[in-house]
C-alpha cells in the first residue's frame, strides 16, 4: 500500500444514465479530483447529483465510460479488496451470522483458518459486537448492522474505504455515536476514506476536506478544507469554527439543493 | 380468544374440522343416504385402522409418497437450475419465458394420455408426470427470488474478493432461498395431487389406484377411508415442509417475528 503514494486520482470522469425508457441523462460531467493518501474526503451534494455514482465508479462496480480513475497509479477496472465499501442499506449477507459475515472476505483472501478466526474476533471487539457473534443480521438494530458491515469491510484491510451515506438510515443518536466510533477506528488504523453524504454537519465533523458537488449534471463546485485540530473529539461540534464551516458549506449546498428540487418538478 | 393460552388457541383452530366430522357422522347415521352413498365417518375411520393394521394402507401410501417425492425432487432440482439461469442469463430468459408463462397456468394434467403413450403406465410415467407439474412453480419462484437479489449485496461480495463465477452459489442462491422455498411449498401439494391422479388414471398400486379399484368393487367405506388417509398424509407433509422452512430459514425475518 502507498507505493505510488499518490492516493486516488479522478481525471475528467463522465457518466451518463441510460434509462430503459426516455433519453440519456448526463449524471457526471468531467469530474477531476485528487484524494490524498490517508485523507478523509467527503463528497457532499444534493440527492441525484451523482455522488454515489462517482463512488460506485471508484469501487469498480460500473464501467467507466469516459475519463479515468487511478488508485496508487493503477487504473480502476473492476471491484477489488483494495477498495472496501459500506452501503447505507448495510448489504449484509442475511443467511450468515455476524461472525460468518466478517469471515467471508477473509475466506476469499485465502487466509488460514486459525488466523481468520482470530482476526474476526479482534474486529468484532473493535466494533463492540463480540456478544452478538452468532446472531443473524435480522436480529440486530440498524446501528449494529452497520457496525457489522464496517467490520466485514475492514477485515480484508483495504487501503481505501468507500462509504455510501453509511449512517443515512440511522436515527440521530445512533448516528452521532457511529461518528465517534468511526473516527476512533480510523485513528487506530488510518485509511483513505471517500465518504458520500448529504449531511453538511456530518461532512464537516468527519472529513479533512469536503468536495461540494453541483446538482445534475454533477460537477465539483468547490473543495473546502475542514481539517480539525489534532485529537479533536465531539467537543469540536460546539466550537465557533465548526459552526462557521457548516454555515459556509451549507451556503454552497443550499443553492444546489434548490436547483435539484426545481429540476425534479 | 386473544387471551387464551397457546395450546387452547391451537385446539380452537381445529374446531371447524371437528364440526365437519360430526356433521358427516350425524348425516350418515340419519339414513337420509344409503351406506353405499355415504358411509359414516366412524365406519370409514374403522376401515382406515383395519387397513393400516393389515399393512395394505401403508404399502399403498408408501408407493404414492415415493412417486410424489421422487417427482418432486426431480422437478425441484430442474426448477431451481432453470429459474436461476433465467434470472441470471438474458438469453436463457428470452428463450424460456414464453414457455413458462404458458406452462405455469396450464392444467398440465391434460398430458396424462401423452405420458401414458410415451412412458407407459408404470412408475417412470407417474414420476415424470409429477416432476413435470412440480417444475413450474419452482421455476417461477426461483427466478423471482434470484432476480430480486440486491445489487449492493453482489457488489459487497465482489469487493470482498468473490469471483463472478462464485457469486451464483455463494450469494444469489442463498439470498433467494426464502422465495425458492416458497416455490417448493407450492410444488409439494401439487406433487401429491398429481401422483394420486396419475395413479387413478394409470392404475396399479398406490392410494389413487386403490381408490379406483375400491370404487369399481362398490366398496364405499374403502373409498372414504382412502380419502381420509390422503387428507391426513397430505396435511402432515405440508406441516413437515413448514417445519423444514423454519429450520432452514432461521435467519429470515419472518421466522424471527413469528
Amino acid at each position: 500500500m502507498g507505493m505510488g503514494g499518490s492516493g486516488i486520482i479522478f481525471d475528467e470522469v463522465c457518466h451518463t444514465y441510460r434509462p430503459r425508457r426516455g433519453r440519456p441523462v448526463l449524471a457526471l460531467d468531467k469530474i477531476s479530483l485528487d484524494v490524498r493518501d490517508r485523507e478523509f474526503l467527503a463528497l457532499l451534494g444534493p440527492s441525484g447529483c451523482g455522488k454515489s455514482t462517482l463512488l460506485y465508479l471508484l469501487g469498480g462496480f460500473m464501467p467507466i465510460e469516459s475519463g479515468s480513475i487511478t488508485t496508487h497509479g493503477k487504473p480502476v477496472t473492476g471491484p477489488g479488496p483494495d477498495r472496501g465499501i459500506v452501503f447505507q442499506s448495510f448489504a449484509l449477507f442475511p443467511w450468515k451470522t455476524v461472525r460468518q459475515n466478517v469471515l467471508y472476505g477473509l475466506e476469499k483472501q485465502g487466509m488460514p483458518r486459525a488466523e481468520r478466526e482470530q482476526r474476526t474476533k479482534e474486529l468484532l471487539e473493535l466494533v463492540h459486537l463480540s456478544a452478538f457473534a452468532d446472531s443473524y443480521p435480522s436480529q440486530l438494530s440498524g446501528g449494529m448492522k452497520q457496525r457489522v458491515a464496517i467490520a466485514r469491510t475492514l477485515a480484508v484491510d483495504p487501503g481505501i474505504l468507500l462509504m455510501d451515506e453509511p449512517f443515512g438510515a440511522l436515527d440521530a443518536q445512533t448516528r452521532a455515536l457511529m461518528h465517534e466510533e468511526l473516527l476512533a477506528i480510523m485513528q487506530r488504523s488510518p485509511k483513505t476514506v471517500v465518504f458520500v453524504t448529504h449531511d453538511v454537519r456530518e461532512a464537516v465533523y468527519l472529513a479533512d476536506r469536503v468536495a461540494v458537488m453541483s446538482a445534475r449534471p454533477g460537477r465539483i463546485k468547490e473543495i473546502v478544507s475542514t481539517e480539525k485540530p489534532a485529537g479533536a473529539g465531539s467537543e469540536f461540534l460546539q466550537t465557533p469554527e465548526f459552526a462557521e464551516k457548516v454555515e459556509h458549506l451549507w451556503g454552497l449546498v443550499r443553492d444546489e439543493a434548490i436547483r435539484a428540487q426545481d429540476a425534479a418538478h | 380468544m386473544a387471551r387464551m393460552n397457546p395450546i387452547g388457541r391451537n385446539l380452537l383452530g381445529w374446531v371447524s374440522v371437528v364440526v365437519f366430522l360430526a356433521a358427516w357422522e350425524i348425516l350418515a347415521r340419519s339414513h337420509v343416504f344409503t351406506e353405499f352413498l355415504l358411509p359414516s365417518f366412524s365406519a370409514s375411520f374403522e376401515r382406515l385402522v383395519e387397513d393400516t393394521l393389515s399393512g395394505e394402507l401403508l404399502r399403498n401410501l408408501g408407493l404414492t409418497l415415493l412417486r410424489a417425492f421422487a417427482g418432486f425432487a426431480m422437478g425441484a432440482v430442474a426448477g431451481v437450475v432453470i429459474g436461476v439461469c433465467m434470472a441470471r442469463m438474458p438469453l436463457v430468459r428470452w428463450f424460456f419465458d414464453p414457455i413458462v408463462s404458458i406452462g405455469l397456468p396450464m392444467p398440465k394434467i391434460a398430458f396424462i394420455p401423452v405420458f401414458i403413450l410415451w412412458f407407459g403406465v408404470f412408475d417412470e410415467s407417474k414420476i415424470l408426470m409429477v416432476a413435470f407439474n412440480a417444475l413450474f412453480p419452482v421455476v417461477v419462484a426461483t427466478m423471482a427470488g434470484a432476480e430480486a437479489v440486491d445489487r449492493v449485496m453482489i457488489w459487497s461480495a465482489r469487493s470482498l474478493g468473490a469471483s463472478p463465477r462464485r457469486l451464483l452459489f455463494e450469494i444469489a442462491i442463498p439470498a433467494a432461498l426464502p422465495e425458492i422455498f416458497t416455490g417448493l411449498q407450492i410444488a409439494m401439494p401439487i406433487a401429491l395431487i398429481v401422483a394420486i391422479v396419475s395413479e387413478m388414471a394409470m392404475g396399479g398400486e398406490g392410494l389413487g389406484g386403490a381408490l379406483m379399484t375400491q370404487m369399481r368393487f362398490a366398496d364405499s367405506r374403502g373409498v372414504f377411508s382412502g380419502i381420509l388417509a390422503i387428507g391426513i398424509a397430505g396435511s402432515l407433509v405440508v406441516k413437515a415442509m413448514e417445519l423444514i422452512r423454519r429450520r432452514l430459514l432461521v435467519w429470515h425475518q419472518e421466522t424471527q417475528s413469528g
